[in-house]
């Protein structure tokens, strides 16, 4: 097994496969690591081997990735699964570790593209038993095909559309679906519009899912606001205002959902800049038109770099393979050049229906900056709002001043589902910009790592005190 | 009082410099607290805690054993919760090279007339630690040793500072110091101070401003490196190292058990950015697990340096400058100073206040390697 490569990819998912097909095809030494079993990303999870019988009722756009995963799965590139990268390095190592063992590769040029995860929801009583986000209810319905009878949906966004009606499509029975995308939102977002005409089939699409709904007789309450889940060990029911009224909904499953943003923890740890993005209300790697990141060999790409969907994955992945072909000596400019027009062509018509959906579904305010006193921000250490706010008041004006204060942000997740909410709250409180209060500083490892097995990984000469003391 | 010209600046929003600044503030002293990041930034909020007595050099115990009184009423006196738990510390020994190491320490210790320090064996070390692995022989405990949490413990004395009326500025890095007729002058990059005393507390800079004042010191700088698991039953009450294998840690009461082992990462201080050594802080992660087993399922959640400053000997500067009147240096602890944080301030206070302290300093002269003909 070759430890050295030109490039190294972190992440199969469209935008990982699409960049080392290409770069495998031209002459360069790729590797792909992912830490799922099989490559295909959040979205085409699967796409080949369902657990399904018919998988086509998880609509075309799930099927027609079957294609570039044979592609993929074709190509020369390298490729290792359940194989979890949790540190990259200064110089270029990839440690990642597979089967209970930590490896260590090295690359020329490395290319994150982990993905995104769905934008946190942080309503009293979301980190109850019982709620979940739409995107985890995907997953096990793409991976284990399994479903929750009796589920109400809550949130905005293409994706929970696309979830309920996968799940009407089994015969699932869903409760209800409660909509927070505000009634506003529908007029605010014409000005951007033109932009998505181009884009129209997608747009119908969008639309038919919401049709396909209604006609299936679930409940919808729509420009829901004040939504709180209640329950003692476990969700029991939820409350919200709809349409000037006070509704109770009784049920066990709540499936949150208001968009995704990108998953930062790696791109944070290797301490790529950042920046605000106020279209996405997201962090984001600051990178350039060829996903080059302000560290000069490590590349972003898909929705790691700032929400682009899976065909803006898939085209980022190839754009910055061609830059990093290029760089490897392996391609001239003028190639590069030529190849990446048409790319750049569509990915602008892409970019344009894409400030069309971020505009009409944009997550209101009141649920990404939690106002309620008792509302948990951080789920891993359980800290509400007012934890915070006392750790605020005695001077944690930063993220990783309040997470000294207060644990928030400690826990195994590593800041992932509050680091946003930690942001944007610290920013209202100091009335400042988001960009001014920052983010979590980030270590490795990524995820959570075994003691054994990182013990072994140490070349183990019996070393004496001599080594120094930490009392 | 004029913040910009107080009596005593102190250099430094560590610990130390907090401690100091409670002791001088406590007893009527003006004092402003320079900081060029944010108060407990770097070691002082970022070490492991651990509040250790045992095997401390001789010419540190003195000290060592009068911080350790104050750290089991700290809480009070600062009115604010450290985190503090006395625990005990037991050194394991692997083996009889150990014990024997051991009990030389124990003479010398008898010699000096400390008693704080018990050998324990192999039954007494599985009674007090039912999970050790069994081929440890003993070990040797403190009773009074345990840990605090540093943050808490670094924001306590900051507050209580303020609350005797002492002034923190953070976000203030200390560029030019000169000396006009009887009063320091200090720039940073917007303010400029002045005050007929100072004091330098700047931990791994603190070589840089020891220069700004006039002495010249061989400190060095370093990341040491520490992990912490996941919740874990609970295994260890007592604080655990070993004798001569770079081995130690602690459970806390939420059952993550924080792994230190005094592995270094590499530190770039220019940056305030410290990078890991994965293959080194391994080597803490095998120790652990080949003296705990217990601790092999464990999973590690966060790992992370920060930068400290060492001495060529290990043991601090503590003192006046010897090339300056009317200041003062506190630094260089080399990876053992936060048990001390609650002495050092008040020997600093009296030192500033009096001239003198009830302490022999003379193993802590900044100058004690330049006297030395090579
Ligand atoms: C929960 C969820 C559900 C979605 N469902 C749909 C949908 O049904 N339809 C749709 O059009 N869009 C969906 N999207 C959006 C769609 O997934 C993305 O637009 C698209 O997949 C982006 O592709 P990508 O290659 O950038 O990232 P991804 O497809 O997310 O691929 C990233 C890959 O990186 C891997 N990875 C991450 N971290 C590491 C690591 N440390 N080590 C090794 N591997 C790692 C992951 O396992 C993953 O396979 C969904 C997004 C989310 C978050
Ligand atoms: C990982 C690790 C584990 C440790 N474990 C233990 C332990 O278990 N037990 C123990 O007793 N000790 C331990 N230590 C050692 C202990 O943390 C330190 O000795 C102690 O905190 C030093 O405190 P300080 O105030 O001198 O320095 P610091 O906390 O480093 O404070 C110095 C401050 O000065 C500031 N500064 C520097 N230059 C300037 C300037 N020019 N202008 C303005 N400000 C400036 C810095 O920003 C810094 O905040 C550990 C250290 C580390 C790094």
């Amino acid at each position: 097994m070759s430890t050295s490569f030109d490039i190294a990819i972190i992440g199969a998912g469209p935008a990982g496969m699409s960049a080392a097909i290409t770069a495998s095809e031209n002459g360069a030494s790729v590797v792909v690591l992912d830490e799922k079993a099989a490559c295909g990303g959040q979205i085409y999870r699967n796409v080949n081997n369902s657990p399904l019988e018919n998988p086509e009722i998880l609509g075309s756009d799930y099927t027609k990735g079957g294609q570039l995963v044979n592609e993929f799965n074709n190509c020369p590139a390298e490729k290792y699964y359940n194989a979890s990268v949790w540190h990259v390095s200064d110089s270029g190592e990839v440690l990642f570790s597979r089967e209970g063992e930590t490896h260590s590769l090295t690359a020329r040029e490395v290319l994150i593209c982990c993905g995104a995860m769905e934008r946190p929801f942080p309503i009293p009583g979301w980190h109850l038993p019982g709620v979940m986000s739409a995107g985890s209810a995907q997953v096990m319905l793409k991976a284990e095909g399994i479903v929750k009878e009796d589920a109400v949906f809550v949130g905005t966004g293409p994706l929970i559309y696309l979830v309920i009606a996968q799940y009407l499509r089994l015969g699932v029975k869903v409760k209800a679906l409660i909509d927070t995308t505000p009634n506003t939102a529908y007029i605010e977002s014409m000005p951007k519009f033109p932009g998505a005409i181009p884009k129209t089939g997608m747009l119908f699409k969008g639309l038919s899912l919401f049709n396909e709904i209604r006609k299936a007789g679930v409940p919808v309450y729509r420009s829901a606001k004040e939504l709180a889940i209640k329950g003692n060990e476990q969700a029991e029911s939820i409350e919200f205002f709809s349409g000037g009224k006070k509704h109770s909904l009784e049920t066990d499953h709540v499936f949150l959902h208001q968009g995704v943003v990108p998953h930062l923890n790696l791109t944070r740890a290797v301490s790529l800049d950042h920046e605000w993005d106020k279209q996405q209300l997201c962090w984001r790697p600051v990178h350039d038109k060829w996903g080059k990141s302000s560290v000069d060999w490590i590349s972003v790409a898909g929705d790691n770099t700032g929400i682009v969907g899976a065909d803006g994955a898939e085209l980022t992945g190839k754009l910055v393979a061609l830059h990093q072909l290029t760089r490897l000596g392996k391609m001239t400019e003028t190639e590069r050049d030529v190849r990446a027009e048409p790319l750049n062509v569509t990915l602008h018509g892409l970019n344009r229906f894409r400030k069309f959906i971020d505009s009409l579904y944009r997550p209101l305010d009141e649920f990404r900056i939690p106002q309620d006193e008792t509302t948990v921000v951080c789920r891993c250490e359980e800290k509400t709002v007012a934890e915070l706010r006392v750790g605020f008041d005695q001077g944690g004006r930063g993220p990783n001043e309040l997470k000294g204060l207060t644990r928030c942000g400690m826990g195994p997740c590593q800041g992932r589902q509050c680091g946003h909410t930690v942001s944007e709250l610290l920013a209202e409180w100091r009335e400042e910009e988001v960009a001014e209060v920052g983010y979590y500083r980030l270590r490795s490892p990524l995820r959570l790592l075994n003691l054994q097995e990182f013990g072994q990984f140490s070349e183990i000469e019996p070393v004496n005190a001599a080594a120094g003391d930490i009392a | 009082m004029n913040r910009l010209k107080p009596d005593v600046l102190i250099i430094g929003g560590g610990i130390h410099g907090c401690s100091a600044a409670y002791h001088l503030a406590k007893v009527g002293v003006q004092v402003t607290v320079l900081e060029k990041d944010w108060v407990s930034r770097h070691a002082s909020g970022v070490n492991a805690g651990g509040v250790r007595l045992l095997g401390r050099d001789l010419a540190e115990v003195p000290l060592s054993k009068v911080a350790m009184k104050l750290w089991q009423n700290l809480d009070d006196e600062l009115d604010a919760d450290t985190g503090f738990r006395k625990r005990s510390l037991i050194n394991i020994a692997a083996d009889e090279q150990d014990m024997n190491t051991l009990y030389a320490r124990r003479e010398k210790m008898h010699t000096a007339g400390y008693q704080h320090e018990t050998i324990i064996d192999q039954q007494e070390l599985r009674e007090r630690l039912p999970h050790v692995s069994p081929f440890c022989v003993g070990g040797v405990v403190s009773e009074d040793d345990g840990y605090a949490i540093p943050y808490q413990s670094t924001k306590a004395f900051r507050r209580a500072a303020e609350r005797h009326g002492a002034v923190f500025m953070e976000g203030e890095c200390v560029e030019q110091i000169r000396k006009v007729g009887t009063h320091w002058h200090v720039a940073t990059r917007t303010k400029a101070f002045q005050a007929e005393k100072l004091l330098n507390c700047a931990g791994a800079w603190a070589d840089k401003v020891s220069v700004m004042i006039g002495d010249n010191v061989p400190l060095t700088h370093s990341a040491p490196m520490l992990m912490i698991t996941a919740r874990m039953p609970h295994f260890a009450t007592p604080v655990v190292g070993a004798v001569s294998r770079p081995l130690s840690f602690k459970q806390f009461e939420n059952g993550t058990v924080l792994i230190g082992g005094g592995s270094k990462g590499f530190a770039d201080r220019d940056n305030n950015r410290t990078r890991l050594d994965y293959k080194k802080l391994a080597i803490g992660a095998y120790n652990a697990a080949e003296f705990f087993p217990i601790m092999k399922k464990a999973s590690i959640n966060r790992m992370w340096s920060g930068l400290e400053a060492y001495m060529p000997d290990n043991l601090p500067v503590i003192g006046r400058s010897v090339n300056a009147d009317n200041a003062w240096h506190a630094f260089g602890f080399s990876a053992h100073g936060f048990q001390m944080g609650p002495v050092v301030g008040r020997v600093m206070s009296d030192l500033i206040t009096t001239g003198q302290s009830t302490f022999d300093l003379q193993a802590f002269r900044i100058d004690r390697f330049e006297r030395k003909v090579l």
